[in-house]
């Protein structure tokens, strides 16, 4: 589904992502972690191509997303971007920010649209919030209008930067849930976090980044009980001790 | 001698009323075709186009670095040595189109640039286009921000349509010149040509004002 091959990208002069070589198999849910700086958003801001790369190839439900002939908005339709900072539009009402893409991008009738994304928002615990507008949700709540906005495109991929990082810690549970029903319904996933709760409960493999390099990819509770690098031993005991 | 003057400026009033019609009309047209003109090139001057960015900003540059009078010159006096002939109401709607627009453009830019990165990286990753991006996502929320100061532009657009005068445009400014030749009151007669222009801005100025009050009510709700 998601094929990264020799993926090279560059800041300027830094290098931020080396080499990387990994497959995601449909269905798959693959968890992304590593210490701050290691380039885990960068990885998966190349997926639909918010960031360019400059060397290698990613290939994403058989389209190559770095090349300029590839139909973007065909890719990114197809995939579901969940950000640290929620980004809803906070001009418009939950119903209004799950609903703008697939009328404007899939060309969805409005009624239909509007049913869509009100089981949508039913689906993810917010069928009482509906036409509340961002600034009226707490953050865990703006953080499932965001899912339900990525799932309103039907996507194939549902990529998550960070998702509960902002948020206090009484609500992360509140999206963790909604992402692990979600996994369970068969989803791609690629998520980028520090929940290794969520890591060991729901993901098939657990990728290890470091320096803008792939280190390890293992099973969690491999990753998590017997990492093979040191790096991979240090970052586990820096976060598990805090 | 003052009543007779002041007798004189009372039937004098349609005149004055011509003037006014004129002021309104060159700035509206002006302020109606600056708008358009100024979004268009604020929404270019905000994009990622190094080289339309730099030709806008150049104009921009260049019209706010020279004294409107002397742009006004140089439209209705040289364009015609280039075989480029207008009327002086043609003149005057175009060099205060191009004036509004450049302050415009500025205002427009600087709105959309107030809109956090995560608005547009949002739209981007859930497949809309630029246009679609600008019309549904940037621009209403970079409206907040443009609005008030927009509409105190008009304001002074409005005010700066005296400088047309200078051509022969018979708008209130020109008016008054003409009208105290006739009645030698200086005070009486541009009293009357502030207050006419005050007419028209002060309903603008409590607009902008409003949208101020009100724009800033909507962020705090937002």
């Amino acid at each position: 589904m998601i094929s990264f091959k020799n993926v090279n990208k560059w800041f300027g002069d830094l290098h931020v992502l080396k080499d990387i070589n990994l497959e995601v198999a449909q269905g798959e849910v693959v968890v992304v972690c590593g210490p701050s700086g290691s380039g885990k958003s960068t990885l998966i801001r190349c997926i639909n191509r918010l960031e360019p790369i400059q060397k290698g190839e990613l290939v994403v439900d058989s389209m190559n997303v770095h090349d300029k002939k590839t139909n973007m908005t065909k890719i990114r339709a197809e995939i579901g971007f969940v950000f640290q900072s929620f980004n809803l539009y906070p001009h418009m009402t939950a119903l209004g920010n799950v609903t703008i893409a697939p009328m404007k991008v899939r060309k969805i009738p409005k009624e239909e649209a509007e049913k869509l994304g009100r089981d949508t928002l039913i689906r993810v615990g917010l069928g009482e919030r509906i036409q509340s507008y961002p600034a009226q949700l707490s953050g865990g709540q703006q953080q499932r209008v965001a899912i339900a906005r990525g799932l309103c495109m039907r996507p194939k991929i549902m990529l998550f930067d960070e998702p509960t990082s902002a948020l206090d810690p009484e609500m992360i549970n509140e999206v963790l849930d909604v992402m692990r029903d979600l996994a369970k319904g068969g989803m791609t996933m690629m998520v980028v976090t520090h929940e290794m709760g969520f890591a060991r409960e729901v993901a098939n493999r657990v990728v290890f980044m470091d320096d803008g390099q792939i280190i390890e990819v293992a099973p969690p509770n491999d990753f998590f009980t017997n990492p093979q690098s040191d790096r991979g031993k240090y970052f586990l005991k820096s976060i598990l001790t805090h | 001698m003052w009543s007779f003057y002041f007798n004189e400026l009372v039937n004098s009033l349609p005149f004055f009323i011509k003037g006014l019609w004129m002021t309104v009309a060159v700035s509206g047209l002006s302020l109606i075709a600056g708008t358009i003109i100024g979004f268009i090139c604020g929404v270019i001057r905000a994009s990622g186009n190094k080289l339309l960015k730099f030709i806008v900003g150049a104009w921009v540059d260049l019209i706010r670095g020279t004294p409107f009078l002397v742009q006004v010159f140089i439209i209705f006096f040289i364009l015609p040595g280039i075989g480029i002939e207008l009327e002086a109401f043609a003149a005057a709607v175009i060099a205060l189109t191009n004036l509004a627009a450049s302050f415009i453009c500025e205002i427009v830019a600087g709105g959309i640039l107030a809109v956090p990165s995560g608005q547009r990286e949002a739209a981007t990753a859930s497949g809309l286009s630029a246009y679609q991006q600008l019309r549904y996502i940037i621009l209403p929320q970079a409206m907040r921000t443009i609005l008030p100061p927009l509409v105190g532009q008009y304001v002074l657009l409005v005010k700066d349509s005296s400088v047309v005068s200078a051509i022969g445009v018979v708008d209130i400014t020109r008016v008054g010149w003409l009208t105290v030749q006739r009645i030698p009151e200086g005070l009486m007669v541009f009293g009357l040509v502030g207050i006419l222009y005050f007419i028209i801005c002060y309903p603008l100025i409590n607009l902008s004002n409003f949208l101020e009050r009100r724009m800033t009510v909507v962020s705090t709700r937002l």
